[in-house]
């Protein structure tokens, strides 16, 4: 209930903020361009139904996702349950539903700490550079050169199996990609000349990097956090599939495919296959909207498609 | 940035391609099975058998094997001083752990006060290198169980005092006190006779990695990640096995190792899920051995942990089992109610006090007795590794839900669940075990007596203990009975436990095989075993 509300709320700001530095220079034609875009536009379509069913899915899940009833369990798809049902008697599609409500709220809490931590962390080392630039940048490159799901299995089992868990290795291994990217953008920015001004009439440090520098890189960020909402939810899934996600019964795409996966052979398909597809449909839509933010928000990149 | 896009929607496309192509195994199994046959010319040159197992095993020394693997690894390789007669039951070939038969020892006498037993050893018998198998080495062997870490524990359970060799072929053991397990004890793994010389001339660590048996197979290659190769000793002592090669392949997935058997690419494969039996038997080159076994499955409780501290709480929690549902849905049927602490095949179980049934308004009047009417919240800790016993979690947590009482699910690695274990502070879990030796003063004496080594929940029973250790000493064999009927009684009735299952042990093989056994141990003996090409 709470998870939805605030999904939605969380969501609104994160989409709203990225026109903003645009806006004063071409109001209308980020989102005309964007939805001119068509893969944008099945992405963002991907994305919209998503948030909606994670949003009301309580209103509109047929059934109770966690009522077991073992004289209905590996039901194949039909009439009444859509998806069918699992080895449980619980019906799949009410599953997949509040499935939706856990991975976006996931993704959402993971990227939101890699943004948080990743963004100063970037800005610092771009703009003060020096020892603690290197010293910042040498540990993002650390992290870096794991394997992303290797360091986020290690960071949840050092913390323990659970869903927090889980979201904060999410969140840890995504750093790096913000501190680079805001490192770069810094880089690049520190040089213009109303930073400059800013620095010659004694402006502070910090707030020319949050009033200067973050609004005119939010961009690329925000192209990042797109994209990094595809990651989180992938990487997430696949922490849960291999059991260190969300517990018992908490329906979950990535735990309920760890758990169909035993009746692929005996021929239930339907156990893998829905919350397969969840999370297919879930990150092509991040994805395809990430990739049109970068065409529209990058000249270079604009082309007829 | 592009290419982890690009990567992550391929990842996700995989995963519903696998889902979607799943649907197509299961419409084809007349192909797959075609395909099976036609696919194993090798195995026409002479009899190999390639048999599909879970896990690798840890270590090929007799005295640390600890695991299903790396006891089954050592019984190829070695032999004992004695071994279990087999019996047959309902057609199916079943070890018998009261019979003891002789194995290197040829024969033996006992003292009149059960306290010395004096071995004679089989004259000619040699190891694989060639050395005599001898007194010393029988002497040596023990006296390295003696002093390793795994099965010092069951040097003390036997209540051996000392080993000593009279002459070449002649050893007297002497016991501690009179044990009527001494024999079911040496005829384990456990106390396999090693090449004494073999091992001295190669170091300590040499039994860690290499076979040095007079056993019917000769290890040529173990790699616990993938396989383990045997070769048949052709001057075996008992004469050479009728299989020239064994194959253990090490296949983690269930579902893999149905596949494999299914399409004919092993001949044998242990720990076959339960739902996959009915598919299999419809497989007419397969032929599925489930034989109840003695492993049990259980969910403890900690007694020193509030709420499970009150009995009451405890029988609630009996009440509130589904326990049909557990077997039929869970287990399909492949699995037997269990109504005490010792597995319904043990000698001497008796059911008393077992009144439970899956009766959620008795279970909330106890509560309400117990002064939990608005029920409790727990954690529970659920080791991975076994399908059934999630499945078992999740049940029971709904089951539980309905009375108000909220099970916390926590998951941990198998290895991490074990170590917590040991702790005796987790709240509750589920575990299965297996007793080698099939008598209820060795189970309880590991699980339920208050000192036992994995009485995990801090059960304790001033009586219960008494009644053991009474029994332990007892040599009249109807006496002893009685006393653990009585103990069991009391275990039953004050619930440390909540009673899931006794397990079938489930091996599918192909109907060219002959001469499987089933013993409660669980481990494959594959000297007896034939298989025409």
């Amino acid at each position: 209930m709470s998870t939805a509300a605030h999904s939605a709320q969380s969501s609104q700001p994160a989409q709203g903020k990225p026109a903003r530095p645009e806006a004063a220079a071409k109001p209308k034609t980020l989102w005309s361009l964007l939805l001119r875009n068509r893969l944008a536009a099945l992405g963002l379509t991907f994305i919209f139904i998503w948030t909606v069913i994670a949003i009301i899915a309580p209103w509109i899940a047929p059934h109770d996702p966690y009522a077991t009833n073992m004289a209905n369990k590996l039901q194949a798809p039909s009439a009444s349950h859509w998806f069918g049902t699992d080895n449980f008697g619980r019906d799949i599609l009410s599953r997949v539903l509040y499935g939706a409500r856990i991975s976006i709220w996931t993704g959402l809490i993971a990227v939101a700490i890699s943004f948080v931590i990743g963004v100063p962390l970037g800005g610092i080392a771009a703009y003060y550079g020096g020892r603690t630039g290197t010293v910042i940048m040498r540990l993002m490159d650390i992290l870096l050169s794991f394997p992303s799901l290797v360091l986020s299995m290690a960071i949840a089992a050092s913390i323990g199996a659970g869903l927090t868990s889980a979201m904060i290795a999410v969140g840890i291994v995504g750093i790096p990609e913000f501190a680079r990217l805001m490192f770069g953008q810094t880089v690049s920015l520190r040089e213009k000349e109303y930073i400059e001004a800013s620095r010659a009439i004694g402006v502070k440090n910090t707030v020319i990097l949050y009033r200067h520098i973050l609004p005119n890189a939010l961009a690329p960020l925000m192209v990042q956090a797109t994209l990094g909402m595809g990651f989180a939810i992938l990487t997430a899934s696949s922490l849960s599939f291999l059991g260190l996600g969300v517990k018992p019964p908490i329906a979950e795409w990535g735990a309920m495919i760890s758990e169909g996966r035993e009746y692929i052979i005996s021929g239930q398909w339907w156990l893998v296959t829905f919350p397969g597809l969840s999370i297919a449909t879930s990150i092509l839509g991040f994805n395809l909207l990430g990739d049109g933010f970068r065409d529209v928000l990058d000249p270079r990149l604009r082309s007829g498609k | 940035m592009k290419r982890f896009k690009l990567m992550s929607t391929l990842v996700a496309f995989s995963i519903m391609l696998a889902g979607c192509a799943s649907s197509a195994n299961p419409t084809n199994p007349a192909s797959t099975a075609a395909t099976g046959n036609t696919g194993t010319p090798a195995a026409a040159v002479k009899s190999n058998l390639t048999v599909a197992y879970s896990e690798g095993g840890t270590t090929l020394d007799p005295a640390e094997a600890n695991d299903l693997t790396s006891d089954t690894l050592v019984l190829a390789a070695y032999d004992q001083l004695v071994t279990y007669g087999i019996k047959t039951e309902d057609g199916a070939n079943i070890a018998n752990t009261e019979d003891i038969q002789p194995m290197l020892a040829e024969s033996w006498e006992v003292s009149d006060d059960n306290t010395v037993y004096t071995f004679k050893l089989k004259q000619g018998v040699t190891f694989q290198s060639g050395n005599p198998v001898n007194a010393e080495a029988v002497a040596y062997s023990f006296d390295r169980v003696a002093s390793s870490s795994s099965g010092s524990f069951l040097y003390g359970m036997a209540a051996i005092k000392s080993v000593k060799v009279v002459d070449d072929s002649t050893v007297e053991i002497t016991l501690t006190n009179a044990n009527h397990n001494f024999l079911q004890i040496i005829a384990m793994y456990t106390f396999s006779i090693v090449d004494q010389k073999t091992v001295e001339a190669q170091g300590a660590d040499y039994l860690k990695t290499n076979a040095a048996g007079s056993g019917p197979f000769t290890l040529e290659k173990w790699d616990p990640a993938t396989e383990a190769v045997f070769t048949a000793n052709e001057s075996y002592w008992q004469g050479a096995p009728s299989l020239s090669k064994v194959t253990m392949k090490f296949t983690k997935e269930a579902s893999n190792r149905v596949l494999l058997l299914d399409k004919g690419d092993v001949d044998m494969a242990i720990e076959i899920p339960p739902k996959d039996v009915a598919s299999l038997q419809s497989n007419t080159d397969l032929t599925v051995a489930s034989n109840a076994s003695n492993r049990i499955l259980f969910f403890a409780m900690n007694n020193n942990v509030k709420p499970f501290d009150n009995v009451k709480v405890r029988q609630a929690i009996n009440y509130a089992i589904p326990y049909d549902e557990l077997l039929s849905g869970v287990m399909y049927g492949q699995a037997k109610q269990m109504k005490s602490a010792v597995a319904s095949n043990t000698p001497g179980f008796t059911d008393a006090g077992f009144v439970y049934e899956h009766n959620l308004d008795k279970a909330k009047e106890l509560l309400a007795e117990a002064g939990y009417a608005d029920g409790f919240t727990f954690d529970f800790t659920l080791g991975s590794g076994f399908d059934d016993w999630e499945d078992d979690a999740v049940l029971i947590q709904a089951e539980l839900a309905k009375i108000g009482v909220t099970m916390n699910i926590n998951k941990l690695a198998r290895a991490q669940f074990l170590e917590q274990q040991k702790t005796n502070n987790l709240t509750s879990y589920i575990s299965k075990w297996t007793s080698f030796v099939n008598d209820p003063g060795y189970h309880l004496g590991f699980l339920l007596y208050g000192k036992g080594s994995s009485n995990y929940i801090n059960y304790s029973n001033a009586e219960v203990d008494k009644l053991w250790e009474e029994a332990n000493v007892e040599t009249d064999a109807a006496k002893r009975t009685a006393l653990y009927e009585q103990a069991q009684e009391i275990i039953t009735t004050e619930a440390p436990w909540a009673y899931l299952y006794e397990y079938n042990r489930i091996v599918g093989m192909s109907n060219k095989i002959s001469g499987y056994a089933f013993y409660p141990d669980e481990v494959i003996r594959f000297y007896p075993l034939s298989f025409e090409q």
